[in-house]
């Protein structure tokens, strides 16, 4: 088992800062976009008509497609220590419909020294509106 | 004629791709992709030092996720969590290989959970990604 050895400050990043909030508007188009890109044509989320007759009543995003915009905000914040050593933990808690707006919070919870370098651990959540999509943690090294 | 995965058919321990399914990244993927999510990122429009051009870290929920389509469970099937360690971004150019391997199955409210480690290695066996996805199987 590794150790770590908790600080409070390092590197200019602090316990406690909040990372730039991402808000981006999801309409069908992007959600069309999205599954050209990935390959998943799923009908739940590029066929209104099949998506009538789901759970979800409509068409809703691929979750992934949030987890494309918290890696926005990791790479805006951090490039380095993200694509190169990032880590990312979430529950997924809730659909993105067409026209929502999803909301990208996180703040750094613990800064942690160990064996190889320093991270960032930071809470992550998503939102529309109010309500939670995403919840989790995401690691970065700084 | 159903070509489904069971969740009676998954066992704790087995490879659930076997061989690794591969995956080229090219140009026209990560343009797409780039396009598709908005990434304005500056480093994602550079050559590296060694004359490559690299991948949204991201990128990976596309070749994982990818490579599970091949062996799908019934409609209905639910992306519960998903947890990824980006060793490195993947380069353009680049042909990527990912395995799974069935970590441990249970019940929970009435529904099926599978979860499953994922790693993706470019054609030389350096790791890219690895990772963790919890999926609640559809219904028979």
């Amino acid at each position: 088992m590794s150790s770590t050895n908790e600080l409070e400050q390092f590197n200019g990043f602090s316990v406690g800062d909040d990372l730039p909030q991402l808000l981006e508007k999801v309409d069908q188009s992007m959600i069309d976009a999205y599954a050209d890109a990935s390959g998943d044509v799923n009908p739940l989320h590029v066929d209104p008509e099949f998506a009538k007759t789901t759970i979800f009543g409509g068409t809703i995003a691929h979750g992934l497609l949030t987890l494309a915009f918290v890696s926005r905000v990791l790479s805006a914040w951090n490039w380095q220590g993200w694509a190169y050593g990032g880590e990312l933990d979430i529950v997924f808690l809730g659909p993105v419909r067409p026209g929502d707006t999803v909301r990208v919070c996180a703040k750094i919870d613990a800064i942690e020294q160990r064996e190889d370098s320093v991270y960032a651990r930071c809470s992550l959540a998503c939102y529309c509106g109010e309500k939670a999509v995403v919840k989790g943690t995401v690691i970065s090294k700084i | 004629m159903s070509d489904f995965v069971t969740y009676a058919s998954l066992v704790e321990g087995d490879d659930f791709l076997n061989p690794p399914v591969p995956f080229e990244v090219n140009q026209n993927v990560v343009d797409w992709y780039i396009n598709a999510t908005n990434d304005t990122t500056a480093e994602l429009q550079e050559v590296d030092p060694q004359g490559d051009r690299i991948a949204p870290p991201m990128l990976a929920a596309v070749y994982v996720i990818d490579a599970l389509r091949t062996r799908v469970g019934p409609p209905g099937g639910i992306h519960a969590k998903q947890r990824f360690k980006l060793h490195r971004p993947a380069k353009i150019g680049e042909k990527l290989y990912t395995s799974a391997n069935v970590l441990k199955l249970y019940e929970r409210k009435g529904r099926n959970y599978v979860e499953m480690t994922t790693e993706t290695k470019n054609q030389t066996g350096e790791l890219i990604t690895s990772g963790l996805i919890t999926r609640i199987w559809g219904k028979e």
